[in-house]
């Protein structure tokens, strides 16, 4: 008796398994998958290389092409979120995305090269044009020119403003 | 790759020092749920009789030995299936002093050895879902097709134009102009360049 009734139940409840290679499946609504560079929002600024617990996301600069590159290699990443959470800019987004088997590694790479804004006095770039760009037009004007001359310029000119002061 | 796999592919699971989390999802892939049994893909105990490898982990220091022998033992052509992030890349471990990180580096020691690189298939994930597992294990037999794609991006040089061109000039001409610092600052670019 007991084995027709689980037998009544098995045919009752039909098949269970999942049609998934052949058919899309659904994931649920806080699934973390492969994280997205949006292009046009990304400034270079570096806060989620920072952030990156196993180094997915690596901070490159090509000095000589005055290129920035963030790099982003899936095949490290372990879908914490942090990036998203730490971006000011809203650039990087967890997608639902899971199927990212690949037969290459270079497959598994995302790379966002940025030109980088050059130092008027020194001509040694130091940071995105973005990244400029956008504190510049936070900025009240009188204080723009802290942020177009690069650290370390800015930082010799106050030596030789203040040692010209005492004499 | 897809015409040497028609028929089943017989996998051999190895742990390289996993934290047993990808593991699981392996046998999850094999339970009626997902079923990877009904493409043909199968469990087996010894890489003998396997035509894959699933391998999981960051192959220890401690595991390198055995990875390289169950390697040999498998017949050509093999696949490697590398399953989650500490295989496909070292994961958090990547830099670790105990561990070679990633299935690249072990073939970097095989062809030392003289032993041909095997067809790699990474599966990326912490743990990868047992759906993208059988995603990762049917797209090494040619069933799905790829994808996830590389990308790369590279900022045209016109966004030099953002910045307003007059501004810069005009920070320039009032840090060369300026009576105090011009002198200085002359020196201080000499120096720089």
């Amino acid at each position: 008796m007991n084995r027709l009734r689980i037998l009544l139940q098995n045919i009752k409840k039909g098949v269970v398994t999942e049609k998934y290679p052949l058919e899309p499946i659904r994931v649920p609504e806080s699934f973390r998958g492969k994280p997205v560079i949006n292009i046009d929002k990304c400034v270079g600024c570096g806060a989620c290389v920072n952030a990156c617990p196993p180094n997915a996301l690596t901070l490159e600069e090509d000095l000589d092409e005055g290129i920035r590159y963030i790099k982003l290699f899936i095949g490290r990443c372990i879908y914490c979120g942090r990036c998203e959470e730490v971006c000011p800019f809203d650039a990087i987004h967890l997608t639902k995305e899971f199927e990212l088997a690949t037969t290459s590694k270079d497959d598994l790479y995302q790379i966002v090269g940025l030109r980088m804004y050059k130092c008027p006095i020194c001509g040694k770039p130091y940071t995105t044009i973005r990244l400029v760009k956008k504190v510049i037009d936070k900025l009240p004007p009188e204080e723009r020119p802290l942020v177009l001359i690069c650290p370390d310029c800015r930082e010799k000119i106050t030596a030789a403003n203040r040692s010209f002061a005492r004499r | 790759m897809a015409s040497l796999y028609r028929k089943s592919l017989w996998v051999f699971h190895l742990n390289t020092g996993s934290c047993n989390g990808c593991d699981i999802e392996v046998l999850n892939a094999f339970t009626p749920a997902q079923d990877a049994e009904r493409f043909g893909v199968k469990l087996v105990g010894s890489p003998r009789h396997a035509d894959a490898i699933a391998l999981t982990g960051p192959i220890t220091r401690e595991a390198l030995p055995r990875v390289i022998r169950a390697l040999q033992a498998v017949p050509e052509p093999k696949i490697v299936v590398a399953i989650g992030s500490c295989a496909c890349g070292g994961g958090i471990w990547h830099d670790g002093y105990s561990v070679l990180g990633g299935v690249e580096k072990l073939y970097e020691i095989l062809e030392k050895k003289g032993i041909k690189r095997p067809i790699t298939v990474f599966v990326p994930g912490c743990p990868p879902k047992p759906e993208a597992i059988l995603y990762g294990i049917l797209l090494a037999r040619g069933m799905v097709k790829q994808k996830q794609k590389g990308r790369i991006y590279v900022e045209s040089e016109s966004a030099e134009l953002m910045i307003n061109k007059d501004l810069i000039e005009s920070v320039k001409e009032q840090v060369m102009s300026s009576k105090i610092s011009r002198k200085h600052v002359e020196q201080i670019t000499s120096i720089v360049r």
